[in-house]
């Protein structure tokens, strides 16, 4: 699930020290640092958050801003009969942002899962997931029984969708926020898993991957979340696969190496990193799933991938957010669960090449980059900007800062919120009447550490450096969550 | 392990449940989630059985029909139920195409598994003088 961020985690202070401490005594000192740091970004919430106005304590509501954006992650880890062993793992709280008439306001419900209707009424975190094994008293009859369903939220038809990526999608209401069912887009494909980064065409048809092993289920669906096709394609390895990327003809499918190689749990226990292997991009083209080239590239890991596009020439480019390795998701993010980051890089942005002559590369950025976003409306086009979070460190899991990334000058710029801040990714939200890619604004939410409540934040794409022209504060804090979108 | 229990049913539902004593009467009543098709039963006398062997009494509900329930006249004993609603009526219990099952199932007591099937432990129940349950199969 999801993850994502990851990151990041070791800089080279905190490495030294570690080298001359004990472990054990490391470990506390970090864990002690971190605990009075941002824990609030794995906190639990006890329960939905009613409707509630948000105060702007910065600058003026943009003219013409108007919609809600809804994000989901996980806000619940811990019961007092067990808790949740990995980030990952916790319940979805799906929250609705949302700004009218230059005023904001703050939504949020748990996805009311089997889950966590189970977990409730023992008193006990019991299911299995990325990074937890499965209490012996869970009752599980298929996947989606165990759903957090904690990592993306779209809006699908007149419904929201929140989606995990090893079950159903679970449908939503987008006012009330209460939980509907589970998605079966078709009798004879119930209890097929679906990605939670599926990539939506300008004109809202729905590309998806459902993987299991070395076979991933490409879904298309309308815009309205009919289904128009599923097909089964084989996959030359049984990689991770948290997320692809599509250009307005291909699927674009990065296959790390880090291969599932044993039936173990939980999941994030039964793959191997095996960078011997390298990377590997396979790119399918949409109209005939059959047609398929593969390229090779060096080794890295990754959670995310930006929206890919082909040139003239029939190049393949997209951003993607590379990891040294996969450390974060095996380990990492227990780790960050509980506070206590041991040690690990921060993902860099990077920009992967496919030539037309079946050459592919990875052309690194030098900037720490994570949750990559762009415009919609240039899904699967030629682009210039991507939207990402920046400066995790080694010792800060979790970014502080937001950047807009320009593929054309080559240059980032950024804004830090600073220590005192936790940032979500953000999302890109045209202008009204705009049509130009830069005519934009970043959305997205921070907790506001320091004043123990989460914000909402808007800032210019243009002048990001310059920090938000607006800011609303809520009377609560959320923890962080992962992926969201504008409606 | 359902599959078979679904073909087993399947074959052997020919053979008419046969009263042992209407003493010990087994009503197993269905809640289904779909209108059609039927809910194929088999039930199991003991925990070798159940876990991997032959049901000794199986039942086809027809659903389409309007039937909801299973009537078994039994021993008292130990039994354990498996149930699936094959709702498109073609026989069996099918699976999505990462073999998943993609129809209803169930078992007594309404246990549910932890990533398989319930186990015995979890499905097991007395048969003494009439004995009901109602099984959500949806």
């Amino acid at each position: 699930m999801t993850p994502t961020r990851r990151t990041l985690f070791m800089g080279a202070a905190a490495l030294a020290a570690a080298r001359v401490l004990t472990p054990d005594r490391a470990y506390a000192a970090q864990a002690m640092a971190a605990s009075a740091d941002w824990a609030l970004a794995t906190a639990d919430v006890e329960g939905d958050v009613a409707p509630r106005a948000l105060t702007l304590v910065h600058g003026r509501a943009p003219a013409g801003l108007a919609g809600s954006l809804y994000r989901n992650g996980p806000a619940k880890f811990r019961r007092p009969g067990g808790a949740s062993q990995h980030w990952f793992d916790g319940d979805g709280l799906i929250r609705r942002w949302r700004v009218e008439d230059g005023q904001a306001t703050l939504a949020a419900r748990f996805a009311d899962t089997p889950k966590r209707r189970q977990e409730a009424e023992v008193g006990a975190m019991l299911m299995p997931g990325f990074g937890t094994i499965a209490d012996p008293r869970a009752r599980i009859g298929s996947a989606d029984d165990a759903s957090p369903a904690n990592t993306s939220v779209h809006k699908v038809g007149g419904k929201l969708w929140a989606l995990w990526e090893a079950g159903s999608p679970l449908a939503m209401d987008p006012e009330t926020l209460a939980t509907e069912a589970f998605v079966t887009l078709r009798p004879d494909l119930k209890n097929m898993p679906f990605l939670a980064h599926p990539r939506i065409e300008p004109d809202g048809r729905i590309w998806n991957l459902g993987v299991g092993g070395k076979q991933a289920m490409v879904w298309r669906l309308a815009a309205d979340g009919t289904l128009e096709d599923a097909e089964l394609v084989p996959l030359p390895r049984a990689s991770y696969i948290h997320d692809f990327s599509a250009t307005a003809r291909h699927l674009v499918i990065v296959l790390q190496p880090w291969v599932h190689a044993r039936n173990v749990m939980p999941m994030s226990a039964a793959f191997a990193w095996t960078p011997e292997a390298g990377t590997q991009v396979l790119v399918i083209e949409k109209a005939d799933l059959t047609k398929r080239r593969i390229y090779d590239l060096p080794p890295f890991g990754f959670f995310h991938v930006g929206d890919a596009w082909e040139e003239a020439d029939g190049t393949i480019r997209f951003d993607l957010c590379a990891h040294k390795d996969m450390d974060f998701a095996a380990r990492g993010a227990h780790e960050v669960l509980n506070g206590v980051p041991l040690g690990h890089d921060p993902a860099e942005l990077a920009m992967v090449v496919l030539e037309p002559n079946g050459r592919g590369r990875l052309e690194r950025t030098g900037v720490v980059g994570e949750f990559p976003r762009s415009d919609p409306r240039r899904a699967g086009l030629a682009r210039r900007f991507s939207l990402h979070t920046t400066g995790e460190r080694a010792d800060r899991p979790l970014a502080s800062a937001v950047a807009v990334t320009d593929w054309r000058s080559g240059r980032t710029r950024s804004f830090d919120f600073g220590p005192g801040h936790v940032t979500d990714e953000m999302v890109y939200v045209p202008k009204p009447g705009s049509v130009h890619e830069a005519d934009a604004w970043l959305v997205g939410p921070t907790i506001n550490l320091k004043a123990g409540v989460s914000e909402l934040h808007v800032l210019d794409l243009m002048h990001v450096e310059d920090g938000p022209v607006a800011t609303w504060r809520a009377d609560v804090a959320l923890p962080a969550a992962f992926h969201g979108n504008w409606v | 392990m359902i599959r078979s229990l679904a073909i087993a049913a399947v074959l052997v539902f020919a053979a008419p449940a046969y009263a042992q004593s209407a003493d010990n009467r087994l009503t197993l009543t269905f809640e289904t989630g779909a209108e059609t098709g039927a809910v194929l039963v088999a039930l199991y006398d003991s925990e070798a059985a159940y876990e991997g062997g032959q049901p000794t009494r199986v039942a086809q509900v027809d659903v389409a029909a309007g039937q909801r329930e299973a009537v078994f006249d039994l021993p008292a004993g130990t039994y354990g139920m498996k149930a699936v609603h094959d709702v498109n009526g073609n026989g069996k219990m099918d699976v999505n195409p990462f073999g998943m099952p993609s129809e209803p199932f169930a078992f007594s007591n309404n246990a549910v598994g932890n990533m398989g099937p319930a186990k015995w432990d979890r499905a097991r129940f007395e048969v003494a003088g009439a004995t009901a349950q109602t099984i959500r199969i949806r």
